[in-house]
């Protein structure tokens, strides 16, 4: 028997006044920091201490286990032994597992780290030495804002501006996840309410949210522009999602969300969720990277990569203003963003061209991983859509950011 | 004096009349229903959501749908 | 026993309850904490393992959004399941409305009273041997984060049994109960 909505309440009503004695409430702490922090006079200026105080424990763990210590390990000793003692240097097999062999010379000056580019040097260095505490201090942070019970509260906070562009407060929560991980991020976004918003947030963050391995390598090899990077992204991610709330169809429901108490993490829940994000991250990320170091040495070898560089230089040098080396992180880029931004570390280039082709890596197309996923979760409509929003973004950034750099003088 | 949920001041305290039937079934597992006395704990500025607090609980409301529940307001 | 489900509204202490169940022996993850996220583990019942499946939280059977949605379908896909359904003491009106709902279902209800501990900071005293009496299906007072009550609710599983809503309306006594059933309640 089914009772409806009044007479399951009336039963409810019947049941507890049986069983349940409610005393006097008294205000707490606890309750007057739940206020504070979700009335917007007040809310707003903690949120922003939240995140800054966010991306400083993300820096500074992710600096200090990279910079001050896996660099020097990696850097100084592992790479130099490996290609001391990786058999038949000259053939094809030294280059894809130890690398280029110019690194290896006693006195080479570049920074031997990112140069070398193998699969055994450079596709372990990035995973493990600056990948992997990026995303471990990433992970950390989101499970403690997530179980003291903050993310509600910063989800009703941003749901103003969110709403004008079709989406729910609710939506940071698959965005935030998307900057440790696109993956789950974009399966995350099953929670939201229709196919609209669905759809809108796969875009969004399949195009203009970087994730935790890309941040961390931004992190060490352009620390002074990231905030530029995250600047032109942001924007990206407003302009595009109040263009696809007008044309794309269907609805976007109000919040409807559960405000929960402040409540203290457990310490065993904080580290068993870390934990397991970053394990499933691990198993998405690193044979992506080593393929990928794979073909972009087989590419180099076989000379595929001069002639691409050559195929797409008018775009890339000519659209973009971007040198043809490019092209090897942007192939990179398909299989994996950090991938890409670390094989910049191996190029030439000016400032502006840095920043330039970080943004672009990172608009042109979501990762290998998230690309698959994304596949899944969208009809055939839909996917071709994000495809055309991705070739549009790419161009409008290219060409802006071009003619940006043309204004300043720098490109 | 009746008047909508999303009229509600900040801190204000009313009783919940009516709540549009679209809605009804959606809020009803977070507790909130007519009979119950609902608490304005914050508002949004530009239209944003609103914080409601009913039976110690908060939930977080669009501004549209608070629009769809009438609040009894206590007299004086 | 098939399975049991672990079902409860948000922020209810779900996933420590599922913690302390399993012994954190998680055996598949589907991203914990996205929300849409359910996790599998097996927990002992009687000396034999049981699969327990932590359904993503959900407010009541009429979901709201995707995250919901996945929940209602993961119950009615288990027509066999038993379920543990997970209540914030402090907040047992609301819980007690979907605790009612499953029951209505026809599922076999255990029902974890969890947080009793902040309940009673908050002056929420609640009887739960007569609301046991009343339900006619086990109610055990928890505290996961600290593990108190988990045994004795691992120990009481068993004892779940589909119960007739008809019969948890007599048992709350009032003389007026068969105007409840008659009632159109609009």
């Amino acid at each position: 028997m089914e009772l409806t909505i009044d007479q399951r309440w009336d039963l409810v009503d019947r049941i507890t006044k049986e069983t349940v004695e409610v005393g006097a409430y008294k205000h707490t702490l606890k309750d007057a920091i739940a206020d504070i922090t979700v009335r917007p006079k007040t809310g707003i200026p903690f949120a922003i201490a939240v995140i800054y105080g966010f991306w400083m424990f993300f820096s500074t763990f992710a600096g200090f286990f990279t910079d001050g210590f896996l660099v020097k390990v990696f850097g100084d000793h592992y790479i130099p032994w490996l290609g001391s003692v990786f058999p038949g240097k000259g053939t094809w097999l030294f280059n894809i597992f130890a690398g280029n062999p110019a690194v290896f010379q006693p006195g080479y000056a570049g920074d031997i780290c990112f140069e070398a580019g193998g699969v055994l040097t450079t596709g372990l260095f990035m995973p493990i030495a600056v990948v992997l505490p990026a995303i471990i201090a990433f992970y950390l942070v989101m499970a403690f804002l997530e179980d003291i019970g903050y993310l509600p509260r910063l989800a009703v906070l941003i749901d103003t501006v969110l709403h004008k562009i079709g989406l729910h407060g609710y939506a940071i929560v698959p965005t935030i996840l998307s900057l440790g991980c696109n993956v789950p991020g974009v399966a995350a976004t099953r929670a939201l309410e229709t196919r609209k918003q669905r759809f809108m947030m796969m875009v969004l963050l399949g195009v203009f949210v970087p994730c935790g391995a890309q941040i961390g390598m931004m992190q060490e090899l352009i620390p002074e522009k990231i905030g530029f990077v995250f600047i032109a992204l942001i924007i990206g991610y407003f302009v595009v999602g109040y263009i696809l709330n007008k044309i794309w169809p269907g609805q976007s429901p109000e919040m409807l969300i559960d405000v929960p108490p402040y409540r203290m993490p457990t310490r065993g829940n904080v580290w068993r969720k870390t934990w397991m994000r970053t394990t499933s991250f691990l198993r998405v990320a690193v044979p992506f990277m080593l393929l990928g170091c794979v073909i972009v040495q087989l590419l180099y070898l076989t000379g595929g990569m001069a002639h691409l560089g050559h195929a797409l230089s008018p775009v890339i040098s000519g659209g973009f203003g971007l040198p043809q080396e490019t092209v090897a992180p942007l192939v990179a880029g398909f299989l994996r963003k950090d991938l890409a931004v670390g094989l910049l570390g191996g190029i030439q280039l000016t400032g502006w061209q840095m920043f330039s082709s970080v943004v672009l890596l990172s608009v042109y197309f979501p990762c290998l991983a998230t690309f698959v996923l994304m596949i899944k979760e969208q009809n055939a409509k839909e996917f071709g859509a994000t495809l055309g929003v991705l070739a549009v973004t790419v161009f409008a950034y290219g060409g802006i950011l071009r003619l940006i750099g043309m204004g300043l003088g720098v490109a | 004096m009746k008047k909508k949920l999303s009229e509600m001041k900040y801190e204000e305290t009313g009783v919940i009349k009516s709540i549009g039937s679209d809605l009804r079934a959606q809020v009803a597992g977070m507790g909130i229903r007519e009979g119950k006395e609902v608490k304005m704990m914050s508002k949004q500025p530009l239209k944003g959501p609103v914080v409601i607090m009913v039976d110690r609980s908060n939930a977080s409301i669009g501004r549209g749908l608070a629009n769809k529940i009438m609040v009894e307001m206590k007299d004086g | 026993m098939d399975k049991i489900l672990l079902m409860g509204q948000a922020n209810v202490g779900k996933s420590a309850l599922f913690n302390r169940l399993t012994g954190a022996r998680v055996i598949e993850s589907n991203y914990p904490g996205t929300t849409v996220d359910y996790e599998k583990g097996r927990m002992l019942v009687d000396g034999e393992y049981v699969e327990l499946v932590d359904v993503p939280g959900t407010f009541s059977l009429e979901p709201k959004d995707g995250a919901e949605e996945v929940a209602v379908r993961m119950l009615e896909e288990e027509k066999r399941a038993t379920v543990i359904c997970v209540l914030d003491a402090s907040k047992i009106e609301r819980g007690l409305y979907l605790v009612l709902e499953i029951l209505e279902r026809g599922y076999p209800v255990v029902v974890a009273l969890n947080m009793w501990d902040v309940a009673r900071d908050s002056k929420v005293k609640i009887d739960a041997k007569r609301l046991e009496q009343i339900l006619g299906v086990p109610v055990v007072p928890t505290v996961a984060v600290q593990g108190e009550g988990i045994k004795q609710l691992v120990s009481r599983i068993s004892e779940a049994a589909p119960v007739k809503v008809a019969g948890v309306i007599k048992r709350t006594g009032g003389e007026k109960w068969n105007s409840l059933l008659t009632r159109d309640g609009t």
